[in-house]
């Protein structure tokens, strides 16, 4: 039977199962971290996280930032000449950390993609007020008083919704959900 | 008589370690397939009595998918399920208090994860029990 996979197996299993680990095919040319408009804030730049990965440096790679710094832009992802998919790589890297619990306790990223998900759910839709806070408190008192204001602005220009707003027929947005994932509620 | 064969479906080695030595312990043959793709693989080939599924693994739940495709399958879906997950802390869909409904299969009952050895053997042996009754039938 299968042997026990390697750190690398696991996150080519959480990229893509059905089509082995294109993060193998990696040449190093460091086109994606030339490209990451964020990568002055990561202390492993795309290119070094994926080599890391090929090398089984577990615990390196779950202790670096990149993967919850990256934006989802899919610059990389676009220009890589190997054709490897390294947003999805990220969000891959991203999943084994939540999932395993690994991500220290002040980070904001897991918190947020846990509000920003059931507030999809409830309303359908996303509503900044209740997303805010989230990472709000992690910033210093001045940059939470301009968000505050910010804020307070674009309610009194109508840019942003006062209450949550639901979109219509929330019901069947729900039942798809369920259809993809167990989640609670009648079967 | 033959061993009874076990198959699991997690994408998390460790925990197959784990529950491998329980269930080996009580004499059963467990073999194991870490991404649903080599899982569904070994279930056509290997002729399992029981398989103990994940529900979060790859992309999300593709657990789910498994389900879906043994459900399709006129031989497999005899086959009883138990499903081991951790759905629950995984994904931010549920909140405290809410049951899990996963209720994808005619055969499967839920654990929870972390589960408890004994309560493990319990619902193993239950679940053989049935489907062997049903087979007399």
């Amino acid at each position: 039977m299968a042997a026990k996979p390697t750190f690398s197996q696991e996150i080519s299993n959480l990229l893509y199962a059905s089509q082995g680990s294109p993060l193998k095919n990696c040449i190093q040319c460091g086109t994606c971290s030339g490209t990451c408009p964020v990568v002055n804030y990561m202390d492993q730049t795309p290119r070094r996280l994926i080599g890391m990965i090929n090398a089984n440096l577990k615990e390196d790679v779950l202790d670096c930032n990149t993967y919850w710094f990256c934006a989802s832009c899919y610059h990389c992802t676009v220009r890589c000449p190997a054709k490897i998919d390294i947003a999805e790589a990220m969000y891959a890297v991203k999943r084994y950390s939540i999932w395993h619990k690994t991500y220290s306790e002040d980070l904001v990223g897991p918190t947020f993609s846990e509000t920003f998900v059931k507030t999809i759910i409830n309303n359908g839709r996303s509503f900044e007020p209740v997303l805010a806070p989230t990472y709000m408190f992690s910033m210093g008192i001045k940059e939470v008083l301009q968000e505050a204001y910010m804020g307070t602005q674009m309610m009194l220009k109508g840019r942003m919704p006062v209450l949550p707003t639901k979109i219509k027929r929330l019901d069947n947005f729900k039942k798809v959900i369920r259809r993809i994932i167990p989640m609670g509620g009648e079967k | 008589m033959t061993q009874t064969r076990l198959l699991i479906i997690d994408d998390d080695p460790d925990y197959v370690d784990g529950i491998k030595s329980i269930l080996e312990k009580a004499d059963y043959v467990v073999d194991a397939a870490y991404n649903p793709k080599d899982g569904f693989e070994a279930l056509e080939t290997g002729n399992y009595d029981l398989l103990l599924l994940d529900i979060m693994m790859g992309r999300g739940a593709e657990g789910v998918m498994v389900a879906r495709k043994i459900n399709k399958d006129p031989v497999l879906r005899e086959m009883p399920v138990l499903i081991i997950t951790g759905v629950r802390e995984q994904i931010a869909f549920l909140f405290p208090g809410q049951a899990v409904h996963p209720g994808i299969l005619p055969t499967d009952e839920l654990l929870e994860k972390p589960v408890n050895p004994d309560l493990l053997i319990e619902k193993v042996e239950a679940l053989l029990k049935e489907a062997k009754e049903k087979k007399a039938k």
